[in-house]
């Protein structure tokens, strides 16, 4: 009985200093699967940053051009000079793409969201150098009914807000859309096909007069004679 | 040791046999998860396989070295490792993969089978061994994700791999690739392999 | 693999009739066939001034969509029972009120193939796998409906409704229930009572749902407690949504005679297989799906709850049995 008592603590002592010879494995592992992990994302970092940032930045030749007119542009080799720009209206601050080519302001792409049907909607929307028309829009993100709501992704449905005028709010209709601002709603999601109405206006508003200080900033440091008004 | 299945027989059980998904019930979560397009499914079984086959591998070479308590741990580092490697190198190369599995491939790391093919084989057997039956384990995934994937993409949308292989007027299934979907297409495929096997049973 | 045990289990049960209360699955019958079939058959009565009302209002649209469901429904039972090698049970009409049900629930102008996959999924998924007759967790004219409900977004959702070729008045209209939640447009209480309005074929008409209604609890086929919870639920919560809510005109009488709310009291909540075996239960379970329904059309997207609530409230079914069946004293 005494002996058992007596070696009891000296076992607990040899067996925690146990644990720490016992995961010696774990340990070396561990350093050895940390080492390679850390040189993996070191080589990949920069990559996936570019991914994330391409993502958005692929979309703006088409979302001002249009699809066919940024091909001819893709093809005739020039570049598109595509800058980011955070402005801010009241509490909101929005992304915004400049795209320029030759010195030549061509466009913006507002990145804006707001709420949906089912969640947020995540959207970048195209306007002529003047702020005066609607020339693309793309839906970045969205949960809407599928089925329904989720038709918002169709280029069908998004090609009839190019060359809308900004002047006017847009306003969603369920019949057909014969006034220049009218849009029409997608079947059976009135909501969501307004959501993005709504999206776009406020974005308009909010940003029609930081884009056009913007853009007279822009064509005054630029020596084109053409932009000058 | 001599009980223990070949190369060879571990690599036919995990196709069929013992089907990780049909079989044995496990690595569900990307199973119902990712299998709503083939391209998602394939892309998922091919994680699976690099971790599978990496992980075994490495626990295969140190099975000498493991200590009963600490087995767990090791593997887990070690699945983690590569599910992070995969995961890092879909963001670089396959980025919209990548965005549209979303979270389903850091869950590899829990995902039961490649944890479950450690604990039975390779902590046991030699390196070859176990990576006979972290491939044959990986087939029989895929086999079962595209199963799944390919009905659900079919019904849903009336495509294959993105490529419309039903007529036009083909309403879509909207619900095949939702959640739902899921749960319905690999209950019924589950009771059509079931079916099928109580039918050998009896039969042979 | 599941045949073997049940088909042995059958005839044991018809030798064992003897001991005196058996508390098991609904329906509690001592003659299984011959008193299914009755209810049944009830059942098919109470829906004839509902299907009557639908063709009146939908005229040939209500009677090729109750054809089928009607037809794929029976042919579907014919099927599965096969495949499940059990006798045909297409005799005891369990799964022609399903097709009924089902067709009365869709909407007028839905194109073939939803009332065809619909009732496919109604027999197959919501009834035959879990057992046939008397096995089902779910009502399964609701497991059809929800399946394309979901799938067929586009046929089904509130705009499915409306269609402005078919030469029918009703149809040219939203439903009662988009219009308010949509615009705001009240309909007058006496077309929502009479039912020449829009909706799914079966729902339109209040009268038709309380005559068939009537008649089923009259016979005892359907327990009052189910419709009386669910009116009950809705009068208070419409009620209480009525004095501290908006004044709009859209009043709980409104709530109670629109939508499918008294087919689904009287018709879909009173299947006996999927609700509560006990009175109190019974009761408990139809306010439930009077709270589902009214949360649903107050804070959901859709304009209708009724199916959505069934189901749920199906789903807490053996819950609710658990609560109320009396225990044997001492256990």
């Amino acid at each position: 009985m005494n002996a058992s008592i007596d070696t009891t603590p000296e076992k607990k002592k040899t067996s925690h200093g146990l644990f720490i010879i016992q995961a010696w494995l774990v340990l070396l592992l561990a350093a050895f699967f940390g080492a390679a992990l850390a040189g993996i994302q070191l080589s990949l970092a920069p990559k996936i940053e570019a991914n994330k940032l391409n993502e958005t930045l692929d979309k703006v030749p088409e979302l001002i051009l249009g699809a066919e007119a940024a091909r001819t542009f893709k093809d005739s080799g020039r570049e598109m000079n595509i800058d980011r720009q955070y402005m801010t209206t009241g509490t909101k601050t929005y992304s915004v793409f400049k795209a320029a080519a030759d010195n030549e302001l061509l466009g913006w792409v507002i990145k804006a969201g707001g709420q949906g049907y089912a969640d947020k909607i995540e959207l970048l929307v195209g306007v002529d150098k003047n702020i005066a028309g609607i020339t693309g829009l793309f839906i970045l993100d969205q949960k809407e009914t599928p089925g329904l709501g989720n038709k918002i992704m169709t280029p069908e449905w998004r090609r009839q807000f190019i060359n809308k005028p900004t002047q006017k709010p847009l306003t969603v209709v369920k019949t057909k859309a014969d006034a220049p601002d009218q849009i029409n709603a997608i079947t059976g999601a009135t909501i969501s096909s307004r959501a993005v109405c709504d999206i776009i206006n406020q974005s308009l508003n909010n940003l029609r007069q930081p884009l056009e200080n913007a853009a007279t900033a822009t064509q005054q440091t630029s020596d084109n004679p053409q932009e000058t008004k | 040791m001599a009980d223990q299945p070949t190369a060879f027989e571990r690599f036919t059980q995990g196709v069929l046999p013992e089907n990780p998904v049909y079989r044995q019930l496990l690595g569900l979560c990307p199973t119902l998860a990712v299998t709503n397009s083939m391209q998602g499914a394939l892309t998922m079984a091919g994680a699976v396989l690099f971790v599978l086959l990496c992980a075994n591998v490495i626990i295969s070479l140190i099975r000498d070295l493991l200590k009963p308590h600490l087995r767990i741990v090791i593997f887990t580092l070690t699945i983690a490792t590569f599910v992070t490697i995969v995961d890092r190198f879909l963001a670089a190369y396959m980025y919209q993969m990548s965005k549209n599995l979303g979270p389903y491939i850091p869950l590899i790391i829990v995902n039961c089978i490649i944890i479950c093919r450690c604990e039975v084989c390779a902590s046991k057997q030699s390196p070859f061994t176990a990576a006979a039956d972290a491939v044959g384990q990986s087939l029989g995934f895929t086999l079962a994700l595209a199963s799944i994937a390919a009905v659900r993409e079919i019904l849903g949308t009336g495509m294959f791999f993105g490529i419309r292989v039903l007529p036009e007027m083909w309403p879509d299934w909207v619900i095949m690739v939702l959640p739902p979907g899921a749960f319905l297409t690999f209950g019924l495929l589950l009771g059509a392999v079931n079916w099928v096997a109580a039918r050998k049973k009896t039969e042979g | 693999m599941n045949d073997t045990p049940n088909t042995t289990e059958i005839p044991q049960d018809d030798t064992k009739r003897a001991p005196a209360i058996q508390v098991g699955h609904s329906p509690h019958l001592s003659d299984a066939s011959f008193t299914t079939r009755r209810m049944m058959i009830d059942v098919l009565i109470a829906l004839v001034p509902v299907v009557g009302m639908a063709v009146y209002v939908f005229q040939f649209y209500a009677v090729f969509q109750l054809a089928v469901c009607l037809t794929t429904c029976l042919a579907a039972e014919a099927l599965f029972t096969k495949m499940r090698q059990r006798p045909l049970s297409l005799f005891d009409f369990s799964a022609a009120v399903t097709g009924v049900i089902l067709g009365l629930s869709l909407p007028a102008t839905a194109p073939w193939y939803v009332g065809v996959i619909a009732s496919v999924v109604a027999i197959g998924i919501g009834k035959v796998i879990f057992g046939g007759v008397g096995m089902n967790l779910f009502n399964p004219a609701m497991v059809g409906r929800a399946f394309v409900m979901i799938a067929f977004a586009g046929a089904m959702a509130a705009s499915g409704y409306e269609s402005l070729q078919t030469g029918i008045d009703a149809i040219t209209q939203a439903t009662p229930l988009n219009a308010f939640k949509q615009m705001g447009i009240s309909t007058p209480l006496k077309d929502l009572f009479l039912g020449l309005t829009n909706g799914s074929l079966g729902e339109t008409s209040a009268l038709a749902c309380l005559i068939g209604g009537a008649y089923l609890c009259i016979r005892r086929t359907a327990s009052w407690e189910i419709p009386a919870g669910v009116i009950a639920a809705v009068l208070v919560m419409g009620g209480l949504a009525d004095i501290f809510g908006s004044s709009d005109n859209w009043t709980v009488i409104h709530h109670l005679f629109s939508g499918s709310l008294l087919f689904g009291a009287f018709f879909i909540a009173t299947d006996p297989v999927s609700s509560p075996l006990t009175p109190k239960g019974k009761f408990i379970f139809g306010a439930g799906i009077g709270f589902f329904i009214m949360v649903l059309r107050f804070f959901s997207g859709y304009p209708e709850g009724v199916m959505f609530a069934v189901l749920l409230m199906n789903a807490v079914t053996p819950l609710i049995n658990r609560w109320t069946i009396p225990r044997v004293m001492g256990e």
